[in-house]
């Protein structure tokens, strides 16, 4: 998943970037609004966590700035002002969500996933489709009740697709959200990927939970 | 022009002087009129008389006695001349007064007809003068044509029209003066409150009174109304800026000796507790300065919030926040109702109780809002209510006064509600808990009508 993460404050933006690749994301972490607005544009971003109060451009014009742009993946506002005259204005300029200043790096985990899962049209923490259950906050996958053995890697493309159940994910997609620099991309890895995810998932090729679409990518099926 | 009573008197004094000069010149004209109407008919009766008493004489000419019925003909000095000239213009008689002088009569008018003018003697002096030409018939036949001329002085008449002013302006000026200080005692009384006023403000300056009085008449009790509501909110602002800041620095310390003190110990591990004691200091000041920023009650310079409006834009916020759960939300407010405050007290108000009702229903929120119409300020009541758990009766007041004294407070979460509760009672309501027949708990914020 790859994340924006706009905070001028240099010392917070490090920290929370650190917690947030931890965890797994890729993270696009900028200081100001110009900047963000940039990157929000042109990089595939899957949800943007934005800072109020920034230089120059201010969080709330970035936000509208951006959904003016049809930009629409899920943003987590973070602001220091907790009166409710002020997240009114953020939720109403096109944000999701909030989290107010000072915060435990598990508040705005936990935020940013239910908003990934809200987005791809899940209810809960875990996704269930079929036998498989993919346990957003402890990142473990079960099949019929039993651990998997994931890779790092191997578990962000399934996440990813899931995530986007029943939505064709590109190779270059799926690259992004993997890495955060533009890497020479060589596409064969995340065939490589996705081929020990399906024997691990389903090792007597019965599910076939993942569907290539040959030129196009892949697409999560099962229900 | 500073003074409403030196303007109202200047405009008065402008407008009598005005009317007054305009009835006095009118007035003046008048009376001018008629003497000089009454002079011309005692002239006219005058001429009569000549006429009466002139005879033929015995060489065909015409002569008067020596004698005359009006004795001021032959008085000298009287200031009534007569004259009778011939059609050639010669004096064949004057009157004794008028010796020595002669009448510029002129050559008259046609036959018969009366001329009467303004003009000068030959000496100077002023005088009517009034004319007739007339044709005798004598006993032989003949016919002669005379002029017969009567003046009199002007000094009479301009003496009268000199006295007759004098009386007019008397009284004018008189009744002008009357006018201007009745006038000004009158603006004396009606602007007495004003002064008062003044006076009050002065001494709620130098802390000589709490407020303005409250007798004063009807057209001012809006501003003396809307000035004590100042004061008033000016005073509790102030006294919360100053407990606020009493409290923060009181209630920061706790935490912070401790923190101090587990440094000093050195020890390690202390993670935990550092970790307790910091959000206990957000929490303190979370709730200190969400009390302090309320502006509370002013409602001067602010328009009326409509509730329906900041409830909606609150109920599409939430909905977003509260995503996962999405609760029903069922709005019922009068289009009418309106919040007479800051638009970010109200917002934080129904923010929180809002946000309250999303966090603990099971699946239905309600709001209702109902508009209580007042000639002056309509009143407001806002019922907030959810099936959720709800919040026994006994700990209903517990939960409202949490966080008073913040350094008491235990732990957890209930600051939202007590923050409501202070903000309500700064605008000047209140705010009820008790049990919805949702289930869950009803919250009703009541704004009386004024």
């Amino acid at each position: 998943m790859r994340l924006l993460l706009v905070e001028d404050e240099q010392a917070l933006r490090e920290s929370l970037a650190l917690s947030l690749r931890e965890s797994g994301f890729v993270v696009d972490a900028v200081a100001d609004g110009e900047e963000g607005l940039y990157y929000g544009k042109e990089h595939p971003i899957d949800i943007a966590i934005i800072d109020l109060g920034l230089p120059q451009m201010s969080g709330m014009e970035l936000i509208s700035s951006l959904r003016a742009a049809e930009k629409n993946f899920p943003i987590l506002i973070l602001t220091a002002r907790d009166r409710w005259q002020d997240k009114v204005n953020g939720l109403e300029a096109g944000a999701d969500d909030y989290v107010v200043k000072p915060f435990h790096t598990e508040e705005i985990l936990a935020r940013i996933n239910a908003l990934l899962r809200r987005r791809g049209g899940w209810a809960e923490a875990v996704l269930r489709a079929g036998p498989i259950a993919l346990d957003t906050r402890a990142q473990q996958v079960t099949v019929d009740g039993n651990g998997i053995d994931l890779t790092s890697y191997e578990y962000k493309v399934l996440e990813h697709l899931m995530m986007s159940s029943g939505r064709v994910v590109s190779k270059t997609e799926l690259t992004e959200s993997l890495y955060e620099q533009d890497f020479e991309r060589d596409s064969n890895v995340i065939e490589v990927f996705v081929g020990r995810l399906r024997r691990k998932l389903d090792p007597a090729n019965t599910l076939k939970p993942i569907e290539t679409l040959r030129g196009r990518g892949y697409r999560f099926a099962l229900e | 022009m500073s003074s409403l009573s030196a303007r109202l008197l200047l405009a008065v004094s402008l407008v009598l002087a005005v009317f007054f000069g305009a009835t006095v010149a009118v007035l003046d004209s008048a009376f001018r009129n008629a003497a000089e109407q009454a002079v011309e008919g005692r002239l006219d009766v005058q001429i009569f008389l000549l006429l009466a008493e002139a005879e033929p004489d015995s060489e065909g000419g015409l002569a008067l006695p020596d004698r005359l019925p009006e004795p001021r003909f032959s008085a000298a000095g009287s200031g009534l001349f007569g004259q009778i000239d011939d059609t050639q213009g010669n004096t064949i008689w004057r009157s004794l007064s008028a010796v020595g002088t002669e009448l510029p009569m002129g050559p008259g008018g046609a036959l018969g007809e009366r001329l009467f003018t303004r003009t000068q003697l030959d000496d100077g002096r002023p005088v009517f003068l009034h004319t007739l030409n007339v044709e005798w018939e004598f006993e032989d036949g003949s016919v002669a044509g005379y002029q017969f001329g009567v003046a009199e002085s002007l000094e009479p008449f301009l003496d009268q029209v000199r006295r007759y002013r004098g009386q007019l302006f008397g009284w004018f000026a008189g009744l002008a003066v009357a006018l201007v200080i009745t006038l000004g005692l009158l603006l004396r009384w009606v602007l007495g409150p004003l002064r008062q006023i003044e006076r009050e403000i002065g001494e709620v300056e130098v802390g000589n009174r709490p407020l303005l009085s409250r007798e004063y008449p009807r057209e001012l009790q809006g501003l003396t109304r809307n000035t004590n509501r100042l004061i008033r909110a000016e005073r509790t602002r102030l006294e919360r800026y100053r407990n606020t800041l009493g409290n923060l620095a009181h209630s920061l310390k706790t935490p912070l000796a401790v923190i101090r003190t587990l440094l000093e110990k050195g020890e390690r591990n202390n993670d935990a507790e550092i970790g307790s004691q910091l959000s206990r200091m957000d929490e303190i000041i979370g709730y200190q300065l969400n009390r302090a920023a309320a502006s509370g009650g002013v409602t001067l310079g602010h328009k009326p919030v409509p509730v329906a409006e900041v409830v909606a834009s609150l109920v599409r916020s939430l909905d977003k926040v509260y995503a996962d759960r999405q609760p029903s939300c069922e709005i019922a407010i009068d289009e009418r109702a309106k919040f007479y405050g800051d638009r970010g007290d109200f917002t934080e108000i129904c923010g929180n109780l809002l946000d309250n009702a999303y966090k603990y229903c099971r699946s239905q929120v309600s709001v209702h809002g109902k508009h209580l119409p007042s000639d002056h300020r309509a009143g407001l009541r806002l019922v907030i209510e959810d099936d959720g758990p709800g919040i026994p009766e006994a700990d209903a007041d517990a939960v409202l006064n949490r966080g008073v004294r913040a350094d008491e407070r235990a732990d957890g979460q209930g600051i939202g509600l007590a923050v409501v509760r202070e903000i309500v009672e700064v605008c000047g309501g209140r705010l009820l808990i008790d049990r919805s027949p949702l289930g869950g708990a009803r919250f009703t914020v009541g704004f009386d009508p004024d």
